[in-house]
């Protein structure tokens, strides 16, 4: 996809967003959910750009969102600092981390890094209920429950003030957006380009897998440390629920609903799986139940999610013209 | 006895074969000349089942075989011979025989069929509890034929039998196929530019550029100018 | 000689090994699954865990959902069993063989198994509700030898795997079906061109995977309990075990599944069992980083 088209597809989706509030901004349960839909518009993509365009199989993006919210949330409760700059060591941190995790992994073949991210996943949640988690702040198993909001020069982006909150986030998010944007198209992207069409030449080249691999993961862990650390500050709450397999599949979910390595296709499925799946709510128990079997449904019969669909309606249309 | 028509074949992207018609007929030597790259393997894996894709029609006896799965096909008696190393490297020598008679109809005459082979090759015989990745070039496509061997078939695909081997085990391998065909097999045999090969042949044809250019006797192809020049190294 | 408190922790240890040695061995039979079915098809199952429940579910309807009063648990396997071999093959057959035509299917066969780990984990929860279920121990009663002492349970469960392996190594090695999944393992192409229908090795292969770690989850949750959303730690608990015994490595997975029996067995004991999951990631690394072809494992 062109650089163009990519941006406006991302100016387009953003943009229809932010000009819901005006119809709904009264209406706090629907602000919340366009809300949801930038943070895990975020996530996704983070996700996707690892999964479908690095071609790394990364399990480790909710961990990295956990993190992000922890690190960000203990430093302003335990450290009174603001959290417009815990937010911003969150992001960092995650990188860290990200890269942690990466250097290990990235010389490994898929299905043990999918081993590893996914250990990293699951040592999270024992991690953080258990000792060493209360000892950093974590709060155990009840969670952290009274977390700051975000604050500028004594303005209170929270709940009282939706709107303005909904735009903060909606700008942070498109930020990120554009950041993965930027990296898939640069000069990063084509190596990855070379490298998926034929690692010896691309290696001949001068191009290194193993460092732009890390690097791709060092910037998607920042930015899902970010929004995870914003994530945190809004909610208020954080508990190690988050790490139970909903919110993966949900993300899961909406990576193959937009297409695998269709960048921007996750922010398309992060909005259209956010609404489904509060259209979903009244099945109750059933839903997740019915995630896991859209996400089965997804693999087999849609590869390449509303992307792909969309991709070769505009290829039809061009090769007509 | 096996008769290919208007075959074409894909590999990804690449159209490899246009339009092939070759006939090979019962008890004969077919040698199939061309550079590499030029869809010679693709042909025999085509008639073997083994391609990736492939339109036109493969009539074995007048049965058609081009849309059976490789097992149906390896079941009516029609075995490729891989010019890669397709054994199976941690298995010994018996074992990768016994595989070679893994179809059903190869089934009840394993056996006999191992001590014929054994008798061919008495080399294999000495050799029959080693690992097949610990042979030499020679010995594994020894075992490569002989395992084709065991499936009782009676049309062999032979992918490039000289590729990679010294010229006196090129000199044994061209006689144990020889034999072989004179025991009754029909052969169908792919090189690159041995004109040792000529020898054996009932018929000839070239392969370039996925599509026939040459067919004809062995004495025909020795009058054409270009063949002689390019191929037989006359 | 000793004191009574020294005489109390050797029986404590006592136990500790004996728990050790008979999850183990239900270890080692879901990692041989796995190692089969991962080298053998090159597809990665993330709902391995979940058959490991789908299982123990399975032999809980029979038993105390049905009331089954008939044979016990031999009359389970005899019916499980081959439930569990026809859902294996149904999913490779119908699922994993039609993505097989994609290059990047391998990652695709992992997000279709991770969409499946959701769904069943979450319909066991439907269907079971969210309190974990138990199964009654396969035989009552205790072993003295000595002071120590055996349950019959734990006797069973270790005699039960170990039979299963030996049964299915024997297999492999001597029957005509066995020898071509080895084929298929070492050579793919090689076994289509001897005749050998692979997709048929591949659902097959992944069928008798499903009934291993299945036929573990009906052994081991007689001890545990049956808990609807363990199939991911189960998962990655095989998984480990396969890692660090070596990829395909039958043996090397038997002896990794009675290191980390072991491990797990004291680890629980000394720091509480929600550590275990933390120090079996600790092994994963740093088999991953030290000797990545794992205990006996050939190397890439």
């Amino acid at each position: 996809m062109k650089l163009k088209q990519m941006a406006a597809i991302i100016v387009i989706a953003y943009g229809v967003l932010a000009v819901l509030p005006m119809f709904v901004g009264d209406i706090p349960y629907i602000m919340n959910i366009l809300i949801m839909c930038l943070i895990w518009a975020v996530v996704a993509s983070s996700w996707d750009v690892i999964m479908g365009f690095a071609g790394i199989f990364s399990f480790g993006q909710v961990a990295f969102f956990v993190m992000g919210a922890y690190c960000s949330a203990i430093l302003a409760i335990n450290f009174h600092i603001p959290p417009v700059f815990t937010i911003i060591i969150a992001g960092f941190f995650t990188a860290g981390m990200g890269v942690l995790v990466g250097l290990p992994c990235l010389k490994l073949a898929g299905p043990y890094v999918a081993l590893v991210t996914f250990g990293v996943h699951m040592a999270l949640q024992p991690l953080l209920k258990g000792q060493i988690g209360i000892a950093l702040g974590s709060g155990g198993a009840l969670g952290l429950l009274a977390i700051p909001p975000i604050s500028i020069f004594g303005y209170t982006f929270g709940t009282d003030n939706i709107v303005p909150t909904f735009y903060l986030i909606l700008v942070i998010s498109m930020a990120c957006a554009l950041t993965i944007m930027a990296m898939v198209k640069s000069y990063w992207g084509l190596a990855f380009l070379a490298l998926k069409d034929s690692q010896p030449f691309a290696t001949s080249l001068g191009i290194s897998a193993f460092k732009y691999k890390l690097m791709v993961f060092a910037v998607t862990s920042f930015l899902t440390g970010i929004i995870g650390g914003v994530y945190g500050h809004f909610y208020g709450v954080l508990s190690v629920r988050m790490l139970d397999l909903d919110l993966f599949s949900i993300l899961m979910v909406m990576i193959l609903a937009g297409g695998l390595g269709h960048f921007p296709g996750a922010i398309i499925g992060s909005f259209l799986v956010v609404a489904a799946s509060e259209l979903m709510a009244p099945l109750g128990v059933y839903r997740a139940v019915t995630m896991g079997a859209i996400v089965v449904v997804l693999v087999l019969a849609l590869p390449d999610g509303v992307m792909g669909v969309f991709s070769k309606r505009l290829n039809n249309h061009a090769q007509k013209a | 006895m096996i008769k290919v028509s208007n075959l074409n074949a894909y590999y990804g992207q690449f159209h490899v074969l246009k339009d092939v018609n070759i006939t090979v007929e019962e008890k004969g030597v077919v040698v199939i000349l061309g550079p590499n790259g030029h869809g010679k393997s693709t042909l025999l894996k085509s008639i073997c089942g083994l391609a990736e894709r492939i339109t036109g029609d493969i009539s074995l006896n007048g049965t058609p075989i081009s849309q059976l799965p490789t097992e149906k096909i390896v079941d009516l008696g029609v075995v490729y011979i891989a010019e890669t190393r397709e054994l199976f490297p941690n298995m010994t020598v018996l074992e990768n025989l016994k595989l070679g008679a893994y179809s059903k109809h190869a089934r009840p005459f394993e056996a006999q069929n191992l001590e014929k082979v054994l008798d061919l090759f008495p080399r294999l015989a000495d050799r029959r509890g080693q690992m097949a990745s610990t042979m030499s070039g020679g010995e594994a496509k020894m075992l490569a034929i002989a395992r084709g061997l065991m499936s009782n078939a009676t049309f062999l695909a032979v992918d490039e039998p000289s590729l990679g081997l010294q010229p006196n085990l090129r000199t044994e391998v061209f006689n144990t196929i020889q034999t072989i065909n004179e025991q009754g097999m029909t052969i169908l045999l792919v090189e690159q530019n041995i004109p040792q090969i000529a020898q054996l042949a009932s018929k000839i044809y070239v392969l370039e550029e996925g599509q026939i250019t040459f067919e004809g006797s062995k004495d025909e192809a020795v009058s054409d100018d270009h063949l002689k020049e390019i191929f037989l190294g006359m | 000689m000793f004191n009574e408190d020294t005489i109390l922790l050797l029986y404590e240890i006592t136990d500790v090994i004996i728990a050790g040695l008979s999850n183990g061995s239900v270890y080692a039979l879901m990692a041989i699954g796995m190692t089969l079915v991962y080298g053998v098809t090159k597809a990665f199952n993330f709902a391995y865990g979940d058959f490991f429940n789908m299982g123990g579910y399975f032999a809980w309807i029979l038993i105390v959902g049905l009331g089954l009063q008939f044979g016990g648990y031999i009359t389970v396997l005899i019916i499980v069993l081959p439930l569990l071999f026809l859902v294996g093959y149904g999913l490779e057959k119908f699922m994993v063989a039609p993505l097989r035509k994609r290059a990047d299917w391998e990652n695709r066969v992992m997000m279709l198994t991770l969409g499946l780990a959701l769904f069943l984990s979450n319909l066991y929860m439907v269907l079971f509700g969210t309190k974990l279920k138990s199964l009654p121990p396969i035989m009552d009663g205790i072993l003295e030898i000595g002071q120590i002492v055996f349950s019959y349970q734990d006797i069973m469960i270790f005699v039960l795997s170990l039979g299963g392996i030996l049964t299915f190594g024997w297999l492999l090695n001597n029957t005509r079906t066995g020898m071509a999944v080895r084929a298929v393992a070492q050579n793919p192409e090689g076994a289509k061109i001897v005749g050998i229908n692979i997709k048929r090795i591949f659902a097959s292969t992944f069928a008798i995977s499903t009934v291993m770690v299945g036929f573990g989850g009906i052994l081991l949750s007689q001890k545990l309990f049956i808990n609807p959303t363990s199939g991911g730690s189960i998962m990655v608990k095989a998984w480990v075990v396969t890692a660090f015994g070596g990829m395909g490595s039958i043996r090397g997975g038997l002896y990794a599944a009675f290191i980390i029996g072991m491990m797990e067995a004291f680890v629980g004991w000394i720091f509480g069992m929600s550590y275990t999951i933390i120090a079996l990631f600790v092994l994963l690394l740093a088999t991953l980083v030290i000797r990545p072809q794992g205990l006996m494992g050939k190397g890439a």
